[in-house]
This record gives structure tokens, C-alpha cells and sequence, in this order.
């Protein structure tokens, strides 16, 4: 059962307090530097306070709630600016298996990942970072007892961490499937690609004959696969959304704070209407994008039909809405707000990744049309 | 009568029932080029079948033949959007501006007198905006003095909707010269037949002429039709109430989303490129639609996430205005593409349809009348003061 709206409001206060403690802007800086790229730390606590599997039913060890909460971890990590590998891990890997038709094979991941004993990352776009099933790069084929796995997987989030992973992958007839794979496997080759948010790291996974038992799939190859991918899809899209909110969201508190602060012409330059109407889009921006993103998580617990639809308004809306709230809190900013020292650069990319991370806001528009208006899908 | 109380399905079923009863089919068509008498009578006979329903007010207290709750008032709202009902405009400063605030600041004495001409069809107006005070609205300067039991008003108004056909007039006058701006005003009902009022017609930029200029001369206004206190009319000026403004914002998204979109992409379909193909079918054409049908369902979100937080008693606050500029930007967006896509054929005049929403068909039409919503209630300029101010903390 999800949780209360009061319920809810304890969550995101002690997700807040517990962030601005061990992820502060130095902190976060800190953690990047790492070779792990986040503070295992504060990974586990998060573990421990059940963040990562609130969105789990009971049965399986988790919190029972709903994607509604899980959003509000989400938001509170991007508003702090955290590296961590909840949105591979507990968004991701565990909502695939959460979603999974195959219960046998997700168990066991799944208490893994519930118990802390394991992370987890989902391969599922290109290498040119489509997520069209037709346009996987990673092909799949059953050989005997086993899948045997080949092509590359692109922009996979966290991979040098994960000890499961989810890979979405193709058949030769085309025939969509979610393999549960060791990354420890032979043939599985992880490799880093430098990212521009520097709170998040990419890889790309390459499979060489990789081979993984034949019972590692979570759904039946074909629609069904297809259809549990695009679910991932969307729980990344609805998620990301979070992360970029929260993170917009202290972009414009930081910004109102320097606007009604720092004085030029003898007075606060938040008095300046240029400035301030800045400030005041930003607030628009946020708040709808607040509520898109909120009514979205709500729809994802309601409204199991309606997942692609609900992701594709998500995607459509809040990253180019949140990017432009980053754009503006670097402009009224100034020069400070162009220097690396300054944490405008890290919102700005955290955000500019979580609008494209699960497909363009361009490409999501598209797949809008195609759903929205059936009456005239293209010909 | 539809009545509040029961289940909210089966209100949503007798509201959709009763609009397939009453709205008369191809109202769009015949009203299409109206003149402005057309137009009222028109107006005039929808109030009353909307009065007979039950649904003309149902924000009101239940004494008064309302008592609706908030959930059952957005029930209402989508559903006479959904039935394409015409825009009960001639009656909604009465309803939903004047009501409440009697409600929250009149005496007994004061609504009894009021509310049941109201019910009954009375029309009002609201004189705020002068030639000098429009965002500037404290520095109005109609003047109503008093003599014994009686002000004497004399001033000038300005953009003040159906000013012709109304019976009554909620102004705002300054009754103290020597105070400062807002603190000399007081709210005054002004019977819109008394003898000293001129009222000269104002022809919209979209075409339709309901606004008016509305000049006063030595009005003779009893003291007993003031609404709060002396000097104290500019706090009950700010009684539009968020919950009502959110309703009323809802009802026009729900128009935007249910006839407004759904219009655009079936015009879109019988649109040709230069190049002669469907628009329909050119994938930039439907990246932009698919983006103006995200943006109003993010308006809907917001309303939603406002009404959630009016039910639960939460401060909405800046959201007033927050709802505003992304309602009407959002609308003058999807106006601005549509008629982009519609290229020089959308030049030609196809006739204003004026009392329906911005799904008019008529898209040029709407392009301009979606600058109405910009600028009335506020410009969105002055909106986003109150938003760096109010909701950011900025200094002013």
C-alpha cells in the first residue's frame, strides 16, 4: 500500500536531512573523485532504510508501497546532487524484476538486491542510444541448455558495479527478450565512456558468445519481453524526471537566495524585473514539473495499461522544463555561476542527462503521437 | 436537479446525461458570426438551463442551493467541459466572482438581498481596471463620497465585461483620498439601472464586444450596498477564491483537452504541406502537437496537485498565479503552432464563434483571444511579481 500523503512528507524530510548531511556539495565532489565514483557509505545506509525497496511487495522482502515513494527518494537524491546507484539499482534492476512474468527466476535477484547484498544494472539501449527493440544492439539465441549473447549494449548506467544484470536483447527474428546475466560471465565486457554529468558514470557492455543459463529469462521471449522492457523504460523515465525535479528545485532555491543577496545598482538584483521574471519561470517550470512528475509515479501505481503514455508526457515535459530552470540559474548567477566551483555546472548536467537518458524528449513525442492520436497513426 | 452526496459516478453519469439532454446540437454552428444581441440571448437561455440543473453554482453553501464538495465541483467541471457546453460567460463574474465574495464578506442582510438575483439570473460586473490603474490597480481613482447614507460615485471604469446587460456592479472606489493607495478603498454594489451611468461599448481585438468603458457621474450609491468595512474594500477585492479559480481553470483545460487538442489533430489530418503530403503524417508536425497534448496534461496535473492541497488544507499560495501563466501560455502555444501548421489557409476569416473555449475551429481567432487570457486577470507580467515576491521571497 502506498504511503500516506504524511507518510510521504516523513519520507522526503528524512531523505533531506540525511542527504544534506552526507552528500553536502563537498561531499558529492568528494564522492566522484573516488574510483567508485560514490560514497559506499551513505549507499549503505540507503540500503538500510529501505530507500531501495520501498516500491517491493511484501512477499519479496520490501516495503509494499508504491512508485509514488520511490520518486521521492529519487528527487531528494537529484536535488542533493548524489552519485549513487539507486536509479541502476533500485529503479532499474529491481523494478524489472519486480515486473517480471518469470516470479523463479527474479527471486533470488531480487532478495539479493533487497537485502543489499548485490546491485544491479539494466542494458537496454543501443550503442546510439535507441531504445527500439528492433534497434538492440545485443542479439540473442538459444543454444541448447543455455542463451548464448552477442553485440553491445550502450549508455548503461553503473555496469562496473553491478554483480546482476538485466540485458535487453534480440533474437535474429526479432523476437525481444530480458536475460538475467552474470557480468562475471566470460565473454561479458564492461567498459567506461566518459560522461558529462560527473555524478553519474556509462559503460558500454559488450557480449562475445556469453552464455547464460537457459531459465535466466523474465519473461517469455517476444511481446511479453518487449513489453517488460518498455515498463523498465518507463519506471527510468518516471524516475529520472524525479531526479532532474529535485535537482531544479535547488537550482531555484539557490538562485532566489543569490537573487534577493547579491546587490548591484545600489540594490538586490532580485528587485530587477528581468531577474526576477527569470526567477519567477523558473518557479513555474518546477512546479508543474513537480506535479507531472508526481500525478506520473501516482498513474504507474494506478494504471498498469497506461505505462508508455505515461512516460512519454513525462519525457516530453519535465527535462526540457527543468534544463531551462539549470539554464536560467546559471544566467541570473552570473560569472560565479560559470565556474566550476559552483555546483549550477552539476545541475545543469545532472539534469541535461536525466532528460535524454531514456530516450529524447523528441523521440517520446513521437511515440506520443503514435498512441495518442490512433485515430491517425501514420501510414 | 442534480444533487450533491451521492457517489461521484453517479454524478459523473447525470451530469454527461443532462448535457446530452441539453446542449442543443450545433450550437457551434449556429452561433458562428453572431451579432452581439444574438449572442446574449443566446448566453441568456443557457444560464437558465444550466440554473435548472443544479449545476450553475455548485460551489455555493447547500442553503443556497449548492453545497457541492471540491471533489464533486471537479466531477461537474470535466463533465460539462467533456459535453461541450457553451461558456456560461455571461453569468460567471456573478457566480463566481461576486457569490463568493458576498459569502465571505457580506452581512446576512447583504446576501439575502444579493444571492437570490443571482440565482435567478441577474447579471453583474466587476469595476476595477481604470485608464490609470490596470496592473497598477491600487491607484485607482473613482471617488466615493460620502453624503449621510449615501456615497456619490463619480470616476471612469475600464474592461468591464458585459457592462451593457448588467443589473449590478461590484466596484472598487477610493473612499479616503488622503490614505495610501490600497488603504482608501472600499467595495461598493452599485444597481447598474441608477441614474448617472453611461456605458460605451469596447470592441475586442479578437472581435467579440462584451468589454465596456462604464462612466459614473454622481452615482447615488447607499451606504448599506458597501461589502466589508469603510476603506476596507481592497481586502475584499482579493476574495476570488483559489479553490474557484482552480475550478474555473480546470474547466477551461478540460474544453483545451477534451475539444481543443483533439480539434487540432483532426484539422491537422485534413491539412496538406507545401509539398502537397498530409500534414498529419509529417513527423514534425506531430512532435509539436504530441507537445502541446503533454503540456495540458501537465496543466491538469497542477490543477490537480492545487485541488489535492486545497483538500488537505495545504497553503496554495503562488500556485493562483503559477496556474495562470502556464494555463495561458500553454494555450497561446498550441495556438501559435496550429496556426503555424495551418499556413496562409488559416488566414481567411471562418467566422467568431464567441462563446465557446479556443476550439473554435477558427484557429487565427483563437491565436488572438488566447492573448485575452494573458493579459486579463492580471497580466502574466504582473503574475510573475507575485510569484518572485510571494512565492520566491524576492524584494520588490
Amino acid at each position: 500500500m502506498s504511503l500516506s500523503p504524511e507518510e510521504r512528507d516523513e519520507l522526503r524530510s528524512t531523505a533531506r536531512t540525511v542527504l544534506s548531511r552526507s552528500s553536502s556539495s563537498e561531499g558529492v565532489r568528494t564522492a566522484i573523485s573516488t574510483e567508485l565514483g560514490y560514497d559506499p557509505d551513505l549507499w549503505s545506509q540507503i540500503v538500510e532504510l529501505g530507500w531501495t525497496s520501498i516500491h517491493v511487495p511484501e512477499a519479496q522482502g520490501g516495503a509494499g508501497c508504491g512508485y509514488a515513494d520511490l520518486v521521492v527518494v529519487a528527487h531528494e537524491l537529484g536535488r542533493a546532487l548524489t552519485p549513487s546507484p539507486f536509479l541502476a539499482s533500485a529503479v532499474l534492476a529491481t523494478g524489472a524484476l519486480v515486473e517480471a512474468d518469470h516470479v523463479d527466476a527474479a527471486t533470488a535477484p531480487l532478495a539479493a538486491l533487497v537485502a543489499g547484498e548485490s546491485v544491479g544494472a539494466v542494458t537496454f539501449a543501443s550503442a546510439a542510444g535507441s531504445y527500439e527493440v528492433d534497434q538492440l544492439g545485443v542479439v540473442w539465441s538459444a543454444e541448447g541448455s543455455t542463451i548464448r549473447l552477442d553485440g553491445n549494449a550502450g549508455f548503461v548506467l553503473d555496469a562496473d558495479v553491478a554483480d546482476v544484470m538485466i540485458v535487453g536483447a534480440r533474437a535474429a527474428d526479432g523476437s525481444a527478450a530480458a536475460v538475467l546475466v552474470d557480468p562475471t560471465t566470460q565473454g561479458v565486457q564492461i567498459e567506461r565512456v566518459p560522461s558529462v554529468d560527473l555524478t553519474r558514470r556509462l559503460f558500454t557492455v559488450t557480449f562475445d558468445d556469453a552464455r547464460t543459463p537457459a531459465d535466466s529469462l523474465l519473461a517469455e521471449p517476444g511481446p511479453a519481453s518487449a513489453r517488460l522492457l518498455d515498463r523498465v523504460l518507463a519506471l527510468g523515465v518516471v524516475a529520472a524526471a524525479a531526479d532532474a525535479v529535485g535537482a531544479a528545485e535547488q537550482a531555484l532555491e539557490m538562485t532566489a537566495t543569490y537573487a534577493r543577496e547579491r546587490t548591484q545598482f545600489g540594490k538586490p538584483i532580485g528587485t530587477f524585473q528581468a531577474v526576477k521574471h527569470h526567477c519567477a519561470n523558473m518557479a513555474v517550470n518546477v512546479e508543474a514539473s513537480r506535479a507531472a512528475t508526481r500525478a506520473a509515479a501516482v498513474e504507474l501505481d494506478d494504471d498498469p495499461a497506461g505505462w508508455a503514455t505515461t512516460a512519454d508526457i513525462t519525457a516530453s515535459y519535465v527535462g526540457p522544463a527543468c534544463s531551462e530552470v539549470c539554464g536560467l540559474a546559471m544566467r541570473v548567477h552570473g560569472g560565479i555561476g560559470f565556474t566550476w566551483e559552483h555546483d549550477t555546472h552539476l545541475q545543469m548536467k545532472r539534469v541535461k542527462l536525466d532528460e535524454v537518458l531514456f530516450g529524447s524528449p523528441s523521440w517520446h513525442r513521437r511515440r506520443l503521437a503514435d498512441s495518442a492520436f490512433p485515430s491517425l497513426v501514420k501510414t | 436537479m442534480l444533487e450533491p452526496g451521492g457517489t461521484l459516478e453517479v454524478l459523473r453519469d447525470g451530469v454527461r446525461e443532462w448535457c446530452a439532454a441539453h446542449v442543443p446540437k450545433g450550437w457551434r454552428d449556429q452561433q458562428r458570426g453572431a451579432t452581439h444581441s444574438e449572442l446574449v440571448e443566446f448566453l441568456r437561455w443557457w444560464g437558465g438551463e444550466l440554473r435548472g440543473s443544479g449545476l450553475l453554482a455548485p460551489h455555493w453553501p447547500k442553503e443556497w442551493g449548492g453545497g457541492f464538495t471540491v471533489e464533486e465541483q471537479v466531477v461537474i467541471a470535466e463533465e460539462l467541459a467533456r459535453g461541450d457546453v457553451p461558456r456560461n460567460a455571461l453569468f460567471h463574474v456573478a457566480v463566481f466572482n461576486v457569490a463568493p465574495t458576498l459569502f465571505h464578506h457580506a452581512t446576512p442582510e447583504q446576501r439575502e438581498r444579493f444571492l437570490p438575483g443571482i440565482r435567478d439570473g441577474e447579471i453583474w460586473c466587476q469595476g476595477y481596471s481604470e485608464p490609470d490603474a490596470g496592473s497598477d490597480l491600487a491607484s485607482l481613482q473613482t471617488r466615493a463620497v460620502r453624503d449621510g447614507d449615501n456615497y456619490v460615485v463619480s470616476g471612469q471604469k475600464v474592461w468591464t465585461s458585459w457592462a451593457r446587460e448588467a443589473d449590478w456592479c461590484m466596484l472598487l472606489a477610493r473612499t479616503d483620498p488622503s490614505e495610501a493607495k490600497h488603504k482608501g478603498i472600499s467595495c461598493l454594489v452599485v444597481d447598474m439601472h441608477a441614474p448617472g451611468i453611461e456605458v460605451r461599448p469596447i470592441q475586442q481585438a479578437w472581435g467579440p464586444a462584451d468589454f465596456n468603458e462604464v462612466f459614473f457621474d454622481e452615482v447615488v450609491v447607499p451606504v448599506e450596498n458597501r461589502l466589508g468595512p469603510e476603506h476596507g474594500g481592497w481586502g475584499v477585492a482579493q476574495g476570488t477564491l483559489a479553490a474557484e479559480r482552480a475550478i474555473s481553470i480546470l474547466e477551461m483545460t478540460e474544453r483545451l483537452r477534451s475539444h481543443g487538442i483533439e480539434a487540432a489533430i483532426r484539422d491537422a489530418s485534413t491539412w496538406r504541406t507545401e509539398r502537397g503530403e498530409p500534414a498529419i503524417r509529417d513527423d514534425a508536425v506531430r512532435e509539436l502537437l504530441a507537445e502541446s497534448y503533454a503540456e495540458v496534461h501537465v496543466v491538469r496535473h497542477v490543477l490537480n496537485q492545487m485541488i489535492d492541497d486545497i483538500i488537505r488544507g495545504v497553503d496554495v499560495g503562488g500556485t493562483s498565479s503559477v496556474i495562470k501563466v502556464l494555463y495561458s501560455e500553454v494555450l497561446a502555444r498550441l495556438m501559435q503552432r496550429v496556426t503555424d501548421l495551418q499556413g496562409v489557409t488559416g488566414q481567411l476569416d471562418a467566422g467568431v464563434l464567441a462563446c465557446a473555449g479556443w476550439e473554435t475551429g477558427f484557429w487565427m481567432n483563437d491565436y488572438i483571444h488566447a492573448f485575452g487570457w494573458i493579459i486579463g486577470g492580471g497580466t502574466n507580467e504582473i503574475q510573475r511579481n507575485v510569484i518572485g515576491e510571494r512565492m520566491l521571497g524576492l524584494p520588490r
